[in-house]
């Protein structure tokens, strides 16, 4: 187990990418157990690992997305979420959060959220007065609702490999994400005084609400039939993804005009790359993860949990830790395949609804995409925008404090999670 | 190294971007084609399931196996563009020699998993072949060939781009990424 833990922490330490870090930690746990029956397990359960058809969902809601923000659809839901707080102080950061929870029902990955708004969002705030690492901050905040409220690809994930219903944490990730939205809301508001944030002179107006709600009605259907396909037993997650690809593509295609032949190559060209990126995590993860379950490591730490304490609210606290820290440094696609097993069981044994513990854990990793040093948003913003990454985790910390709230809120509250899955029988 | 010696290394590896390069452009031609494949299968699922009476059942199983093929051969697509990321902070903070060496290793560690799964993964596909799929009762070998066959990609772009982004932070000192 120390070769393992050994190879594992000082790849990572070398920049090693996280996909090869797990299949070779992987391999040398294989090669401790001894035996060449045992190395040429590793193929097998590299396949194995990818050999899921909910995870055909995945492909799908990234060729979704990119096709949406292809043909100009994020515009439109900017427009609407301008017209519905744009009047407010610190209207643009308003917006930009509002339409991060818009945005959040046509994409299931948060970095395609953080890049639009970045190339897009981010300009327009500076240019009308707010700093960029502000700016940045915003948006990075307003990105983990995009794979918190449904679709979501780490759901699918967490779903299909723990056997818990992908219908059911598409459903309990609504609440969880509009909880994010308000307070991040609350928060630019207390902002908005004290700082002096910009206000727009524009006045609230319901003739442009409705003037915006009308011509982004369209990108709005999507989610809402999307979801009440899936949430309504309609359709599996994996057939709703595809109907989202085709609905996308009668959109930019046909009613807005706005994609060629020239885009279709480069949106499926791109979204074959991510996929790529990260099933090799995901191929390479199922490797290790063979071999904690042959060492038994799940039940080792959740020994090592119950033996500090048996009480649910400090194993809960110790879960929303450990995840919050191993976020800090790993990919979480990553983390999730490698952690899930463990946690899971352990979620059980204090009583946690499998729903309520599947969401939480989620939420807790979707935080960690915005947190220094490997926050893959964080990456995203500063790549796209050209900000130092130090300065917008500056700018970013209150936001940070109040997420890690809610998250808390939600671990601790599970009606609240738990109450649009038993509203719909899920 | 003699500016000869140098100026030959930077040949080599003009022409070792140019493959990979051009590798690269041919398997995301492929990928795009298996997931354009892929997108069509399920939507065939999804009709058939809801507007037909027809016992179609191997979209399913297509549609795993196209998936599994795609995802794998875009592995290769991403070492071309190093898009593979880790924590770069140790690399970011090396400069010269100390970086030229770090960046061979890191490429040596990734040689070495892609080597190992080609190997033991030519195993695993022969082995399939004994096995027929559940639906189309194919031999395993076919799904299981992408693990083979994609490691192959995968290892040939990873000495493609290693001398590539040698030379590059040769001619000039800074991240390979850049290069990508």
């Amino acid at each position: 187990m120390t070769w393992v833990a050994l190879t594992f922490f000082g790849l990572m330490a070398f920049g090693l990418p996280v996909g090869y870090v797990l299949g070779i930690a992987g391999i040398v746990g294989m090669a401790q157990i001894g035996g060449e029956q045992f190395l040429a397990m590793a193929p097998k359960r590299f396949f194995a690992g990818l050999d899921l058809f909910p995870f055909l969902a995945m492909p799908f809601f990234i060729l979704a997305g990119e096709i949406m923000n292809r043909s100009g659809i994020t515009h439109k839901l900017v427009a609407f979420a301008d017209a519905l707080v744009g009047y407010l102080r610190g209207g643009m950061a308003h917006t930009n959060m509002l339409a991060s929870v818009l945005f959040a029902g046509l994409s299931g990955a948060a970095t395609a959220d953080a890049a639009a708004f970045g190339n897009t969002l981010v300009p327009a705030m500076v240019k009308n007065g707010y700093t960029r690492p502000f700016a940045c901050a915003v948006t990075a905040a307003g990105s983990i609702i995009g794979p918190t409220i449904p679709p979501s690809s780490l759901m699918v994930v967490y779903g299909s490999l723990m056997g818990v219903s992908i219908a059911g944490l598409f459903a309990a990730g609504i609440l969880p994400g509009l909880l994010i939205c308000l307070v991040c809301m609350a928060l630019i508001a207390a902002f908005g005084r004290r700082w002096n944030l910009p206000k727009s002179d524009k006045r609230p107006s319901l003739l442009r609400i409705l003037k915006a709600f009308r011509e982004s009605l369209l990108a709005l259907v999507m989610p809402v039939l999307i979801l009440g396909f899936i949430l309504g037993g309609v359709t599996t997650p994996t057939e709703a993804a595809s109907i989202a690809v085709a609905y996308a593509l009668l959109l930019g295609g046909v009613v807005y005009r706005t994609l060629a032949w020239r885009d279709l190559y480069e949106m499926l060209a791109r979204t074959a790359l991510i996929t790529g990126v990260v099933f090799l995590i995901i191929a390479s993860a199922s490797i290790l993860g063979w071999w904690m379950t042959f060492e038994q490591i799940p039940q080792a730490i959740a020994a090592g949990f119950l033996s500090i304490s048996e009480q649910p609210a400090a194993i809960i606290g110790m879960i929303l830790l450990l995840l919050l820290t191993i976020g800090l440094f790993m990919d979480i696609n990553a983390a999730l395949i490698i952690l899930a097993p463990v946690l899971a069981p352990l979620t059980l044994s204090i009583g946690m609804d499998p729903v309520h513990a599947g969401v939480m854990i989620i939420l807790a990793l979707n935080i960690s995409l915005m947190t220094p040093p490997v926050g893959a948003c964080l990456f995203v913003l500063a790549s796209v925008t050209g900000e130092r990454v130090e300065a917008i985790s500056k700018a970013l910390w209150p936001f940070l404090v109040v997420e890690i709230g809610v998250l808390f809120t939600i671990a601790f509250w599970e009606d609240l999670t738990l109450f649009i899955p038993q509203l719909l029988g899920l | 190294m003699t500016q000869a010696a140098e100026s030959g290394f930077q040949k080599v590896a003009g022409l070792a971007a140019l493959l990979s390069h051009r590798l690269a452009r041919a398997t995301e031609v492929i990928v795009i084609v298996l997931l354009a494949l892929l997108v069509l299968d399920v939507w065939l699922g999804v009709f058939v399931r809801y507007f037909t009476d027809l016992p179609l059942t191997f979209t399913e199983e297509l549609a795993r196996y196209l998936m599994i093929w795609m995802a794998l051969l875009a592995v290769s697509i991403g070492i071309a563009r190093r898009a593979h990321i880790g924590v770069m902070l140790l690399f970011d903070r090396t400069r010269g020699k100390m970086r030229h060496f770090l960046l061979g290793v890191l490429d040596l560690l990734a040689l070495f998993l892609f080597l190992f799964l080609f190997y033991y993964g030519i195993g695993f596909t022969v082995d399939g072949a004994r096995r027929l799929t559940m639906i189309y009762d194919i031999p395993k070998s076919v799904p299981f060939a992408s693990v083979p066959v994609a490691s192959l990609l995968a290892v040939i772009q990873i000495v493609l781009v290693a001398i590539r982004d040698q030379a590059a932070l040769m001619a000039e000192p800074g991240s390979p990424r850049a290069t990508a």
